[in-house]
């Protein structure tokens, strides 16, 4: 008679040991996720000797970080409940940019890369203004900002060209404990993480991608709220672009098209979902991986490189598959 | 001296007058009921005093001191909180992070502070004795009653000295809605002033020391709780106007059963039994939100539930609405949502009216032209649509043509058991008188006619009997000289009377 009976997940009465089966069903995409990720890993293994190293860690790591760090953003924008498509212009032009103004000067670059920074940041939260003060959908606000930045970007640098100092393309190599600083880069991710999901700008952001209208009634500025979200996804897009050019040793008008739908890929994989309010960067960090060592592993099979996109694809299905069957069965629970 | 203070509070929304000079004042200590029907302006009083809406003229005064509050936190700030019937609360969140969300305890981090959280959490909760809840469970896993509970601790958490109660009793069950009624006497006399909205009478007369009736958009009357009769307090909601608007009621109601519904259930709907004549209008009455929609719903086959459905005397399994729609005698629904579900607006009349009998008019999958032409002229006149030619778009129309062309879609259909849900709502008054002529037409003609309306004054006039739904359930079928507005409204709030 009452709907606070015994059993139900909601209930005090309910034994306080966590039930392990409720438990694995809320993080499913989440394992999943591993579970491919350890299949894959196998596979490689097997084929391939040392896949099991640090030196192993330390390379995916460093091929992994410039998608990790655009998704990074992504998963915070996705989390919110938008998408942001502009991060491909912005890791264009961040390229473009440093491989046309860095010299070997090292104050020079410190200039020009926290000015990308800014730029990132400023590009971000002019998207942010644009989807709330003209409540235009995001999907095409940051369509249109992506193309304009792409063109920009065309015009800095029409060709894949331009050069950074040697000393900048040499620090994905250095290592401190044996870690290359791409690994370190992710032990940050993962501790920026941790500490920004409990502040309160984190569980605000959660909160308005679960529920935009009872965030508003609770006194959420969704304006507020949307520029500070596709500023921190501009952000890790400029840094992104930065490491890339790390990575690259030059600038490319055209390189930031490849990471739009990865970054997306990898978060919904990870088990972000594209209607907000759930989801962790541990995720989309495995999810991440996961495409990357897909290319790792097309390779090793000897396959044709074509083959990559079509078991991403897959991948992605998958994913998407296992997180749709587990909300139903924990929704059957609730019953 | 007086908390709350309105004069003069008026608010607009494009042209509908949602508050007009509506006047109020509450002091501490009190709990002070606010009274209407639907749409009487109540919820628009109180979205104004939270922050949620800001109103276009009068004065609002908190404590002496001039209050227009800008948004939810500026009203928290003065001091008042309100429990929203729509709920405020965060699914994907715990139950502690919605109570304190946004004023969450915090570390050196700038962290949520989780153990501080789950204390205050767990203080509070024990302070005013709340029903037991997990402090740790996102809420999405709750059921409606316990998110209600937390929204009432959401409230509470800030300490409010007004704190605002819209119909949070509707969504309790017995014993929770007794401990809600104890805990408002509570923290009236901790001297804070609660403003409660409840469309039950019962609980009204045991807890309010003053109430406030509102009608229209304007306030009726204040009074003090002791000293005024429930069938006032009734007349006072109901005011008195009746037009020459509706047809005269001939009876057209025959023997033959065409629809028969047993233990019917589907979300909110909780067992509802009834059946319906051919030739009858049958009246679904009730407060808003107490099954109707459920109801209309699942009889269409737009949601599922649960229970047995007779057609014509046959047994059939409504799970879609083709299904409802297929053969000669099936059901038809004018949803509630005219321009959202009911039409397309991009397309002409035309098309709009045969959409959902395409097949008719096709000769070997080929469209016949002719043929539709000439069914669709025939409806325009029998509708008497305004439309300048058939070709028209829907969109285009006045409310009223729109609603007709929905009409005349079902119709086309040959369903002979009509669902009509809220038909008149946004319609201009000519065209109300028109369609309950239609109404009153279509059940001479043999159609049963399913007829729900938030609008009392229609159901009185225009239906045969009149189905009151209260908590999901039949509360009371009304019948001849016993419907009246007062019946309806009494069946609807009254616990456990004329049922």
């Amino acid at each position: 008679m009452t709907p606070l009976a015994a059993s139900r997940p909601g209930s005090p009465e309910a034994p306080n040991t966590r039930d392990w089966h409720g438990w694995a069903l809320d993080r499913a995409p989440f394992l999943v996720a591993c579970l491919m990720l350890a299949v894959i890993a196998t596979i490689y293994g097997s084929k391939q000797t040392g896949v099991f190293t640090l030196d192993e860690l330390n390379l995916d790591t460093a091929a992994a970080m410039t998608l990790m760090l655009a998704a990074t953003g992504q998963t915070i924008v996705l989390i919110r409940g938008g998408i942001d498509l502009s991060i491909g212009g912005m890791i264009s032009l961040g390229t473009v940019i440093a491989a046309t103004r860095f010299t070997d000067d090292p104050a020079t670059v410190l200039f020009w890369s926290l000015a990308i920074l800014a730029l990132g940041l400023a590009i971000g939260a002019l998207n942010g203004l644009l989807i709330s003060v003209l409540k235009l959908q995001p999907f095409l606000v940051t369509l249109a900002t992506w193309s304009i930045l792409n063109g920009v970007a065309m015009i800095i640098l029409p060709t894949d060209g331009g050069s950074v100092p040697g000393w900048w393309i040499g620090f994905g190599y250095l290592q401190f404990l044996g870690l290359s600083s791409p690994v370190w880069m992710l032990v940050a991710l993962v501790v920026f993480w941790w500490w920004f999901r409990s502040t309160r700008l984190g569980i605000t952001i959660q909160a308005t991608g679960s529920n935009e209208k009872s965030a508003f009634l609770s006194g959420v500025s969704i304006t507020r709220i949307n520029v500070t979200t596709y500023a921190l996804s501009g952000l890790f897009a400029a840094g992104a672009a930065l490491y890339l050019t790390t990575q690259t040793g030059s600038g490319s008008p055209t390189i930031g098209k490849d990471y739009i739908l990865p970054s997306v890929a990898a978060a919904v994989i990870g088990g972000v979902s594209l209607f907000g309010g759930r989801g962790h960067l541990a995720g989309t960090l495995v999810g991440a991986f996961i495409l990357t060592l897909i290319g790792n592993l097309v390779f090793v099979l000897k396959i044709s490189s074509y083959w990559q996109p079509v078991a991403s694809g897959i991948i992605l299905l998958l994913s998407v598959l296992a997180s749709s069957i587990a909300d139903k069965a924990a929704r059957g629970r609730m019953r | 001296m007086d908390l709350v203070v309105a004069k003069g509070l008026s608010k607009r929304y494009g042209g509908i007058v949602a508050l007009s000079e509506a006047t109020f004042s509450a002091h501490a200590g009190e709990v002070h009921a606010l009274l209407g029907e639907n749409g009487a302006g109540k919820s628009t009083f109180i979205q104004i005093l939270s922050g949620a809406v800001r109103h276009d003229a009068g004065t609002l005064k908190v404590d002496g001191a001039d209050y227009r509050p800008t948004d939810p936190d500026d009203a928290q700030a003065r001091g008042i909180a309100a429990v929203f019937q729509e709920l405020s609360l965060i699914p994907d969140l715990t139950v502690e992070q919605n109570i304190w969300f946004r004023r969450e305890p915090r570390t050196l981090l700038r962290t949520v502070d989780r153990a501080q959280l789950r204390r205050r959490t767990r203080e509070m909760l024990d302070r005013y004795e709340f029903p037991p809840l997990r402090p740790d469970v996102e809420l999405r896993r709750l059921t409606l009653a316990e998110r209600q509970i937390v929204e009432i601790a959401k409230g509470l958490a800030k300490d409010p000295r007004v704190l605002i109660l819209d119909e949070a009793t509707s969504a309790l069950p017995a014993r929770e809605a007794e401990w809600l009624l104890g805990l408002t006497r509570r923290l009236a006399s901790e001297g804070r002033l609660v403003i409660f909205i409840s469309h039950r009478m019962a609980e009204v007369r045991a807890i309010a020391d003053r109430l406030t009736i509102f009608r229209n958009g304007r306030t009726v009357a204040a009074h003090e709780a002791g000293g005024v009769s429930d069938a006032e307090i009734v007349t006072q909601m109901i005011g008195r106007n009746l037009d020459r608007l509706y047809p005269d009621r001939v009876a057209t109601a025959t023997e033959r059963v065409a629809l028969r519904v047993t233990n019917f259930s589907s979300g909110r709907l909780d067992g509802a039994s009834f059946s319906l004549r051919e030739g009858e209008v049958l009246g679904v009455g009730g407060l808003q939100g107490h099954g109707q929609r459920e109801l209309f719903q699942a009889l269409f086959g737009a949601s599922p539930a649960t229970g047995t459905v007779e057609l014509w005397g046959k047994p059939v399994a409504i799970t879609s609405p083709r299904a409802a729609l297929t053969g000669p005698d099936g059901i038809a629904l004018v949803p509630e949502d005219r321009r959202g579900q009911g039409l397309l607006l991009t397309k002409s009349v035309r098309e709009n009216l045969t959409l959902a009998v395409i097949r008719r008019f096709t000769e070997r999958g080929l469209l016949s032209s002719r043929k539709e032409a000439e069914l669709v002229r025939e409806m325009v006149d029998f509708l008497r649509i305004k439309a300048q030619t058939p070709d028209q778009l829907a969109g285009t129309l006045s409310g009223g043509n729109q609603q007709k062309v929905i009409f005349g879609k079902m119709l086309l259909t040959q369903a002979r058991v009509l669902l009509l849900f809220d038909p008149t709502r946004g319609v201009d008054v000519g065209t109300k008188g028109e369609i309950f002529q239609l109404m009153r037409d279509l059940a001479a003609k043999g159609y049963a006619i399913l007829f729900h309306s938030s609008d009392m004054p229609e159901l009185v006039h225009v239906a045969d009997r009149v189905m009151v739904l209260r908590n999901g359930r039949v509360a009371a079928i009304l019948e001849g000289e016993k419907i009246s507005e007062e019946s309806i409204l009494g069946a609807a709030m009254l616990e456990g009377e004329a049922a």
